[in-house]
């Protein structure tokens, strides 16, 4: 009876013993460090931890930044468990210099292939094997409007053509307001062409611009229209921008001081935080036209190469944590961004986001961010050109001649 | 002098001395000598994030030299450096030269001084941006007051962006090119302050035919240290006008960074290290080797 | 100096509080915004008093602003900085004073080429160094360590603290040193009892340069201190650096000020070594 009852109570203990002990222990590296972003990684770490796992937090600013030291921390022969890039080219080195784990388990059983886009599927599969987790898609192109502005400019209705915005942009000039609030960054004045190129150039001229690299389409006539609408922007903003933060520019809007932004869908963090909501106090517009296109860009997790048993479970309780339906909602709603699968319950997410979904229920209007489609060093090279060309008057067949030769590396 | 030392006469001091020196040497030799070495063969290959082993020649510089951002950054950094260095050291000087004057207050007035050289770039370059941009800082409020006419947009003018930095830097730096100077100040015999009362000699007279020759290494050194902080320059940039309006306030640590982290190149931004430390070097070596032969005609020992 | 003439007088202290005040523009822009709301700051009046005095910010940066997952301000970070400034003070200030004297007064072999190559690489970023670095630390097995973290802090500073206190000693007459070998003097015992004595302002300045450098050293402890070992710097700039999330630039300004308090306080407790004379009691006799 004695022997049972020993034999019981140890039995017990190892249980609860192992209850007790610490789930797959995950690092990882991260760039979202401001307070609407922590709320969003915590919905991660959250969802993570509830699955049984520990998150240790390596958070560090700066996306350029947080990914050199994820690099240098592999090289180092310590690298972290999980590491934030975006869904780009980024971690296309990583991948080919063998660096990286798949987590093909994972996909196979979420059946990634039908539920991601194929715009994120073409970065995050590379030969047939998924390295990447994605969790959100990110919009850089919208159009905000002060609600404010308008009715100060005498502005009705939103504009709904590429020539109804320039309207808009000349009547709010009119009004002694501030047309295009613009900060003067080389990332910003990417996103405005990006913005540009796919409002006036259209879709085709988009992919075979940016993806193709055809030299004939990017010294043609529609892209040398696109590049002169792209520097006629230009002429309404105000004389502060060079070198101003995305978030003042957006500060601008919600003082009513100025009319239009062409900002990403994280601009709804600024709005929120200055208490003004869509719909009423200000607007939000995808882009022109009944069929334009929804620029995708977003945040995936890499997960550097280990051996160890207990962090390739940790990587992939990750991983399948992070695609969960639950957590997408709960992610992009703190964030500002969409959930990457297209099966998930969104009627609690905003105004914005729900027209965001709308668009991306049509295939035909997906549409990849540049650097979806050109190695980082091409988009840079680009981004330079068309800094130089925003800021400066050169002849627009010139700016031609560049990024063709830019893009041909 | 001595008679000529042949090598095998070592004397004990200049022994120790050597031994002394052995972990300075290996430090040089390793991390400094090493990672020069190392730098100028991944410029050679055409690595993207990783060091590859795939030789391309001078590739890398001939695209370095066809990037117009490139040649603006050392076309920019040349400007910048002459003002800024000439600028810090003036102005230190003078701070140093008043401070000295047994001023009530001295404490106070050198941590004023001082404090900006405590503080990282990454904000105060940030005020800095907000008292230089036309529509909410200086320009703003000046012509708040009633001059109207008061223009003081350089930051957002192409042709004069890297005035705003020089201004900037020269915040920060000069402060601590106080301090250096006023420790070589400090160090200078009050007896000849005396003697030169005794003599007659007009103050202003002393400081610039007897205090400033003995103040030289304390500004050769000075001037080294400013020169070093002028190729890194590179905080400054990014939280002021990150590189802009454009690329006009390109420099080239930043092109350097750019291409190391956001391009992921490598190689390219290994190519454009070389070409400043060789600039940098052509430009310095000439007069380090003045200062060594001058230093030799007073050979000690 | 006595018996200036008083508009003389009047002229030194006109420049330098005309000095002082450009100098505190800056920190006056800082102060007001870290003391005004969010709301006052989106009005983009820099110049303007807090309609709404505030000293939220300062708690928040200090204990509560997000910086990663963890929203704990700063101050997570504030013993390991000091844990990695003191040694990475001491060490190349010692190091720099050895060297320095090595190189004026003795001279050995070689030392002078030693010497330039060794000023050459001041001129190196530190990003251009990193990849070596990395590969040499790991394969020493002190990569993200304290021990780490402090070598790269040395092996940065060698140029310049050895190029202060040589150049400090080069303009040293030379007649001391020669008076202490003839006493029978060896390196070490000059170095010990002449040579550091005398040293004070340069060492004071030193140790500026060097506190500063390592306090606000962010890339350096980033990379090689390890995630045990962040310093401030990395929660500051977590805290003020963002890409797409907002930017509160009161709790920003109030952070940079907290961080800066410990250069600033050794700044101002330097005061007493910018006295005269400690090295001309030296020079006589």
């Amino acid at each position: 009876m004695l022997k049972f009852a020993c034999i019981a109570a140890s039995a017990l203990t190892f249980t609860v013993g192992s209850v007790h002990a610490a789930g797959p222990k995950a690092e990882v590296i991260h760039w979202w460090t401001s307070g609407g972003e922590s709320a969003a990684v915590k919905t991660l770490a959250d969802a993570y931890t509830n699955a049984g796992g520990v998150w240790v937090d390596t958070a560090i600013a700066l996306g350029e930044q947080a990914r050199s030291v994820a690099v240098n921390r592999i090289l180092g022969g310590n690298p972290p468990t999980a590491a934030q890039f975006n869904t780009s080219k980024q971690f296309l080195d990583l991948v080919e210099q063998g660096m990286l784990n798949p987590i093909d388990n994972v996909a196979q059983q979420q059946g990634w292939d039908k539920l991601l886009p194929e715009t994120v599927l073409s970065v995050v599969r590379v030969k047939g094997h998924y390295y990447a987790a994605p969790v959100n898609i990110h919009m850089p192109t919208w159009i905000w409007y002060s609600k404010a502005a308008f009715k100060q400019a005498g502005i009705g209705a939103e504009p709904k053509t590429v020539d109804e915005l320039f309207a808009v942009l000349d009547k709010l000039r009119a009004a002694g307001l501030v047309p295009l609030a613009h900060g003067g960054q080389p990332w910003q004045d990417n996103i405005v062409f990006t913005a540009v190129l796919a409002n006036v150039g259209g879709t085709e001229l988009y992919l075979k611009v940016l993806r193709d690299k055809d030299r004939q389409a990017i010294e043609g006539e529609a892209f040398k229209k696109v590049l002169l609408s792209f520097k006629r922007l230009q002429s309404y903003t105000d004389k502060g921008s060079p070198g101003r933060n995305w978030n003042d520019a957006t500060s601008m809007l919600i003082a009513g001081k100025a009319g239009v932004q062409i900002m990403g869908d994280w601009a709804k963090g600024e709005f929120a935080q200055a208490h003004q909501s869509p719909g009423k106090d200000f607007g939000c517009i995808a882009g022109f036209g009944a069929k334009s296109p929804y620029i995708i860009q977003g945040d995936v997790f890499v997960f550097p190469k280990t051996s160890d048993p207990q962090a390739i479970k940790a990587q992939q309780l990750l991983a399948g944590v992070m695609l969960a339906p639950v957590t997408q909602v709960a992610f992009s709603n703190k964030k500002g961004s969409i959930p990457v699968r297209t099966d998930v319950d969104v009627s609690s997410m905003d105004l914005c986001a729900q027209q965001g979904l709308a668009i991306m229920k049509d295939k035909s209007r997906h549409l990849g961010n540049g650097e979806i489609y050109m190695s980082p060093d091409q988009n840079g090279a680009l981004t330079d050109i068309l800094t130089a060309y925003w800021n400066k008057n050169q002849p627009v067949e010139k700016v031609q001649k560049d990024i063709a030769a830019a893009l041909k590396n | 002098m001595t008679a000529p030392r042949s090598w095998w006469k070592v004397r004990p001091g200049h022994f120790s001395a050597g031994v002394a020196l052995l972990p300075l040497a290996l430090i040089v030799l390793v991390a400094y000598v090493g990672t020069v070495l190392w730098t100028l063969r991944v410029s050679l290959t055409n690595a993207r994030t990783f060091p590859s082993d795939v030789y391309v020649g001078l590739a890398q510089y001939e695209r370095l030299f066809q990037n117009e951002r490139w040649l603006l950054s050392l076309n920019n950094l040349a400007l910048y450096g002459l003002l800024f260095i000439s600028l810090s050291i003036a102005l230190g000087l003078l701070l140093a030269v008043f401070i000295d004057q047994k001023v009530r207050g001295e404490g106070l007035l050198r941590t004023v001084f001082l404090y900006p050289y405590a503080m990282s770039f990454v904000a105060t370059g940030l005020v800095w941006q907000w008292l230089l941009n036309p529509e909410l800082g200086l320009q703003n409020a000046v012509q708040a007051l009633g001059f109207a006419g008061v223009q003081f947009d350089w930051i957002v003018d192409q042709d004069k962006v890297m005035y705003t930095i020089v201004l900037a830097t020269v915040w920060q730096a000069s402060g601590f090119v106080m301090a250096l100077l006023l420790a070589g100040l400090r160090s200078i015999d009050a007896q000849i302050w005396n003697a030169a009362r005794i003599d007659g000699i007009p103050t202003w007279q002393v400081y610039v035919f007897i205090v400033l020759p003995m103040l030289g290494e304390s500004i050769a050194t000075v001037f080294v240290l400013l020169l070093t902080a002028t190729v890194k320059l590179f905080d400054a940039v990014v939280s002021m006008t990150q590189g802009g309006p454009g690329n006009a306030s390109e420099v080239p640590a930043k092109f350097i960074m750019d291409h190391l982290f956001g391009r992921a190149n490598l190689a390219l931004a290994s190519a454009g290290s070389v070409v400043l430390l060789l600039t940098v070097l052509a430009l310095v070596a000439p007069l380090l080797y003045a200062r060594s032969r001058y230093h030799r005609r007073g050979e000690r020992l | 100096m006595s018996g200036r003439i008083p508009v003389a007088r009047w002229g030194i202290y006109f420049f330098l509080l005309g000095a002082a005040l450009f100098f505190l523009l800056p920190a006056y822009v800082m102060l007001v915004t870290s003391l005004k709301s969010m709301d006052e700051i989106r009005l983009g009046r820099i110049f303007a008093l807090p309609g709404l005095l505030t000293a939220e910010p300062w708690i928040s940066a200090w204990s509560g602003a997000c910086t990663g997952l963890n929203c704990e301000g700063i101050r997570g970070g504030f013993w390991n900085s000091v844990a990695i400034a003191i040694p990475s003070t001491v060490l190349p200030i010692l190091l720099g004073a050895l060297n320095g004297y090595a190189l004026s007064f003795w001279r050995p072999r070689g030392s002078q080429t030693l010497f330039a190559v060794l000023m050459a690489g001041a001129f190196i970023p530190a990003q251009v160094m990193m990849y070596p670095l990395i590969q040499i630390l790991a394969a020493l097995g002190i990569f993200g360590s304290l021990v780490g973290i402090v070598l790269v802090h040395t092996i940065f500073s060698m140029p310049v603290m050895t190029l202060l206190f040589r150049n400090y000693y080069v303009s040293i007459p030379t007649e001391l040193f020669h008076a202490a070998r003839i006493d029978g003097g060896g390196f070490y015992r000059i170095f010990f009892e002449l040579v550091l004595p005398m040293s004070v302002p340069i060492v004071t300045v030193a140790a500026i340069m060097q506190i500063t450098g390592v306090w606000n050293d962010y890339i350096l402890g980033l990379v090689f201190a390890g995630r045990e070992h962040l310093p401030m710097t990395v929660q500051l700039n977590n805290i003020i650096n963002t890409t797409t999330g907002t930017r509160l630039y009161n709790v920003n300004m109030a952070a940079t000020i907290l961080t800066s308090l410990v250069p600033l306080a050794v700044y101002f407790a330097s005061g007493r070594w910018f006295v005269r004379g400690i090295t001309a009691g030296a020079l006589k006799g």
